[in-house]
């Protein structure tokens, strides 16, 4: 019986204190001056503006707010495409014959800076091979 | 090039969202301003209460009413209100956060000590003088200040739940949405806060 009684008495108490507090704030809500209200008049137009602004954008203005995103899903697309080889199959890891060309290159020498003046002599004397025989008449 | 026609068209309609109707636009418009109208006074006191600064309650404010007016206007208006008090919360926490590591890093460099003095405002500044309710305005302005001190003194989540719930009146549901968390939680951070300010207001009600 007391606990009931002392039950009825909290939640009367409560509900003196939610009604209380409510009134003040209310008031200090109507109380507040004319330099605040006018402040939050403004904020609210601006508000208002940037989103009637925001709403007439075109797609391709708003886009960048998707761009983190797209970065992202466009880097895992090329690392995937990348490691199961759809570009390698066409690229120089994937021809046999490039790659021996490469170690007879790395291994000549102990792939020091001899071989890379050879391979630069090479080069040489086939432009030279090639002007020569374009140049000459044939006899 | 029947199928240019269909491409064109694709391209034209994907480039170009259809516009809503103008009048929709504007009834739209007019909604949301009514919304923030009404809304925007309780919120910037909360704001204050909570900051103890009306510059920066009015910079949380303006923050969240252009939030909202960007980001969700294109919601149902039923959800606004606890989307603009969930910006709200999480502007106010950031600001709070700001000062506190401000705070630690002021404490290295010197300059002049605060003046608690400052902290406590007199009552009798904010009452007109020589008006006939001069001495009931001075009573409510002073229990409004113990309120507000009160609050301040709650743990965050009980302060948001207890403004929410009985200064703006939002139910039960919306406040979860608002706080970002379960009724239940609301509940018992709600349940919590009356009974603190019970002990601490009680003698003075």
């Amino acid at each position: 019986m007391n606990e009931n009684i002392h039950e009825a008495q909290g939640r009367e108490v409560q509900g003196m204190l939610e009604t209380r507090s409510r009134t003040l704030f209310q008031e200090s809500v109507d109380g507040l001056d004319m330099r605040v209200r006018s402040r939050l008049t403004q904020a609210r137009h601006a508000a208002l503006a940037a989103a009637a602004a925001s709403s007439r954008r075109p797609w391709f203005f708003r886009l960048p707010m998707l761009t983190p995103a797209a970065g992202v899903a466009a880097a895992a697309l090329l690392g995937v495409a990348l490691w199961t080889g759809g570009i390698g199959s066409h690229g120089l890891a994937g021809d046999p014959a490039n790659l021996e060309d490469l170690d007879m290159v790395a291994a000549s020498d102990g792939g020091s800076g001899d071989a890379l003046e050879m391979l630069q002599d090479d080069l040489d004397f086939y432009d030279f091979a090639d002007k020569a025989a374009g140049s000459e008449p044939a006899a | 090039m029947a199928s240019f026609d269909t491409l064109h068209h694709a391209w034209t309609v994907w480039d170009e969202p259809a516009p809503a109707p103008r009048g929709a636009v504007l009834e739209h418009t007019r909604e949301l301003d009514v919304f923030l109208a009404e809304i925007e006074r309780r919120a910037f006191r909360m704001a204050q209460i909570a900051l103890r600064d009306a510059d920066d309650a009015m910079d949380v404010v303006q923050d969240a009413m252009l939030k909202l007016a960007r980001n969700y206007a294109s919601k149902p208006s039923a959800e606004w209100r606890p989307l603009f008090y969930r910006i709200l919360e999480n502007g106010i926490r950031d600001l709070q956060r700001r000062r506190t590591v401000r705070k630690k890093f002021m404490v290295w460099l010197p300059g002049p000590k605060e003046d608690p003095d400052n902290e406590a405002q007199d009552p009798l500044d904010n009452v007109t003088a020589g008006g006939p309710d001069a001495p009931e305005l001075l009573m409510r302005d002073q229990a409004m200040q113990t309120l507000e001190i009160s609050l301040r003194e709650l743990p965050a989540r009980q302060r948001e739940a207890f403004m929410l719930r009985n200064f703006e009146g939002l139910d039960v549901a919306d406040t979860a949405r608002a706080m970002g968390c379960s009724e239940g939680s609301v509940k018992t951070h709600y349940s919590r806060a009356v009974h603190t300010l019970r002990e601490r207001l009680g003698e003075v009600w």
